[in-house]
């Protein structure tokens, strides 16, 4: 008995579309054409409006059906072409057999209009298949790579197993253990290699930036300094790639302004330490034969010369700030202890001021973890802004309290107070509010590099305010014993302690 | 151990007169140089109870001085009290190592004479 032999369903596939696609095309642009020219042809005949006898009329009605019937066939053709490569495209990706070469998206009319993104990203969608026939000829690879290898900077591309495959001429790479590496010396814990952890564990796609990155040493003469941009892309062949901005140029310009502000802050602070200096010896000195008018006077010229200190120190850090070398020592200390060595000055500005301070600090707070001189500064800024802002014979209250890890050092002035609008704004770098600038003299740096060295002690600045009552800005500093771990030795002394700006470096002098 | 005699190594006249002057009213028995050379031979010539160095310096600075006194493993002066005492804001590294070689760490601007006099009081104990 023969056993008839049952053929296999055939598989359906994208590229039998192509011809049912041109069918149907085909039927949609000529068809109505010809419809219309018969209705039209019935019409005419019936209406009598033609002359049906004269051989003239019957050349000229061909003649047009000819033409017609071939610019239909034109539209067609360039209407279905895009689709048909889009096709092929589609059925080339999915890998069927195609007669004729696959669409190419380098082709120089889809390059034009556009079409070629469309079949690249149907390629990129199985990118190992895309033939050789359509990549950029090798004569524009070689343009490409040395164009890169011409950039201000490097390109380097790594593997989900983080090897490089590809680094262009001029990235900084050195061996580690057998192995090339990116040579970039990132700050602490904040590395390529936290961030590619990060990514791994739970990102597909991610990005992010880090500025002023040096390859070496800045003692070292051939130092580089890199803006990377990273882009990560989970289990792709070139995983992470990485954009080197070779900004060594603007960044060393920068550190000469740095240079330059440390050394007028110098020259500046000169004089003041003479003025200060004697008018603190006259007035003592003095203090007999000086009338009560008089000693007043001394005191304006010491709480004078005192800010002028304040203004220098904020203007320092401030640029330091700026550049990323804001850097502090953060060690325990008594916050009892830190608020002595401004005690006097700050009592002083109020009392010069008619503003009556009391300042209450618990003698049984916690160490806190805090750089004695940034702290000191910081709590100066809240406390003159607190004199400066309230009003003649008004009282600023400083006090201090623990709480959780933290403690919280807040001055209260029942002073002008302040809008809602101009809190939000109070932070930033040379804000001044509209009726400040009007009433009181100021810079608007104080806040901005008092936030900043907050933020540089894993603590912040905070501010409560009620137009026209007052205002209590709040600082919290943590205390030693939340932070000693982190700020343990790692023989370098160099810890990194505030994630808030990521560079911070923390350098530390343990003896507490 | 009190603190009677003091060395201050001060190239700025004006800085090094208001503390010479302000230092013997309060009854030390003060030595001025100017230059860092000058200043380190005194340091070594000399067992001084407190040392108050300036940082930018002629000659030498005062980190080299505090480096050939106190550094390399040997202190030199182990019974001198150093202040360091600048208006410069040196980067941390040079600050650091400065002040881990010193008994205190002072922007002279942030100071006054009557302050000086102060923290030697709380150094003696």
């Amino acid at each position: 008995m023969a056993i008839k032999s049952k053929q296999p369903a055939p598989i359906p596939m994208v590229k039998d579309y192509i011809p049912a696609l041109r069918r149907s095309m085909l039927m949609a642009v000529i068809l109505p054409g010809v419809i219309v020219s018969i209705a039209c042809a019935l019409i005419l005949l019936a209406t009598h409006a033609l002359p049906a006898d004269n051989i003239a009329v019957w050349i000229i009605a061909l003649v047009a059906g000819i033409l017609s019937s071939g610019g239909s066939m034109l539209i067609f053709v360039h209407a279905t072409l895009p689709m048909n490569d889009l096709l092929r495209a589609v059925a080339h990706v999915s890998g069927e057999p195609l007669v004729g070469a696959v669409p190419n998206p380098h082709d120089k009319k889809y390059e034009k209009n556009g079409l070629g993104t469309a079949i690249q990203v149907i390629y990129s969608l199985d990118s190992a298949k895309e033939p050789a026939a359509i990549q950029p000829s090798s004569k524009k690879t070689e343009t490409a790579v040395a164009s890169i290898d011409r950039m201000h900077g490097a390109v380097i591309a790594l593997n989900p197993s983080r090897t490089i495959i590809y680094a262009s001429k001029s990235a900084p790479l050195h061996t580690v253990e057998g192995a090339l590496r990116p040579q970039l010396l990132f700050n602490g814990s904040d590395s390529l290699d936290a961030w590619l952890d990060e990514c791994e564990a739970a990102s597909v796609k991610a990005e992010r930036h880090w500025r002023r990155i040096p390859d070496r040493p800045s003692d070292q003469e051939e130092q580089r300094i890199f803006d990377i941009y990273a882009s990560y892309e989970k289990n792709s062949s070139h995983e992470t790639v990485l954009t080197l901005i070779d900004m060594t140029e603007e960044y060393r310009a920068d550190e000469e302004d740095l240079n330059f502000i440390a050394f007028a802050a110098h020259e500046l602070r000169g004089p003041i330490t003479v003025i200060r200096g004697y008018l603190d010896v006259l007035q003592d000195e003095l203090s007999d034969v000086l009338a009560d008018d008089q000693k007043e006077l001394f005191y304006r010229l010491s709480v004078s010369a005192n800010r002028l200190s304040s203004y220098v120190n904020n203007i320092l850090n401030a640029s330091r700030y700026d550049r990323r070398h804001l850097n502090l020592t953060l060690i325990a200390e008594n916050l009892a202890d830190i608020y002595a060595t401004i005690a006097d000055d700050m009592a002083l500005r109020a009392s010069s001021q008619n503003r009556f301070l009391t300042v209450t600090i618990p003698s049984n707070l916690p160490k806190i973890a805090a750089d004695r001189a940034s702290l000191s500064e910081v709590i100066g800024n809240i406390i003159d802004n607190a004199v400066k802002y309230s009003n003649e014979g008004g009282t600023v209250i400083v006090s201090a309290a623990l709480h959780g890890d933290f403690v919280e050092i807040s001055v209260e002035d029942h002073g002008i107070g302040m809008p809602p609008n101009v809190t939000k704004n109070l932070f930033q770098k040379f804000y001044r509010s509209h009726r400040s600038r009007e009433t009181v003299a100021g810079s608007g740096i104080g806040l901005y590099i008092s936030k900043a060295i907050m933020e540089s002690h894993g603590g912040m600045i905070s501010v409560r305010s009620v137009d026209g009552e007052g205002s209590t800005f709040t600082i919290s500093v943590p205390t030693y014993a939340s932070v000693a771990e982190k700020l343990t030795h790692d023989g370098s002394n160099q810890q990194l302690i505030s994630e808030g700006k990521g560079w911070i470096k923390n350098h530390s002098m343990y003896r507490g | 151990m009190a603190i009677k005699t003091i060395l201050i190594i001060e190239d700025d006249r004006f800085i090094g007169e208001m503390y010479v002057r302000s230092l013997r009213k309060a009854g030390y028995d003060v030595d001025w140089m100017i230059d860092g050379n000058d200043g380190l031979v005194a340091a070594r010539n000399k067992p001084y109870d407190a040392l108050l160095l300036d940082v930018m310096l002629p000659e030498r600075r005062g980190s080299d001085i505090l480096q050939s006194l106190r550094g390399n493993g040997e202190d030199m002066i182990p019974n001198t009290k150093v202040v360091v005492l600048t208006n410069f804001e040196q980067d941390a590294e040079s600050r650091l190592a400065m002040q881990q070689n010193a008994d205190a760490y002072l922007i002279k601007a942030d100071i006054t004479p009557r302050k000086l006099l102060e923290i030697l009081k709380n150094l003696e104990t």
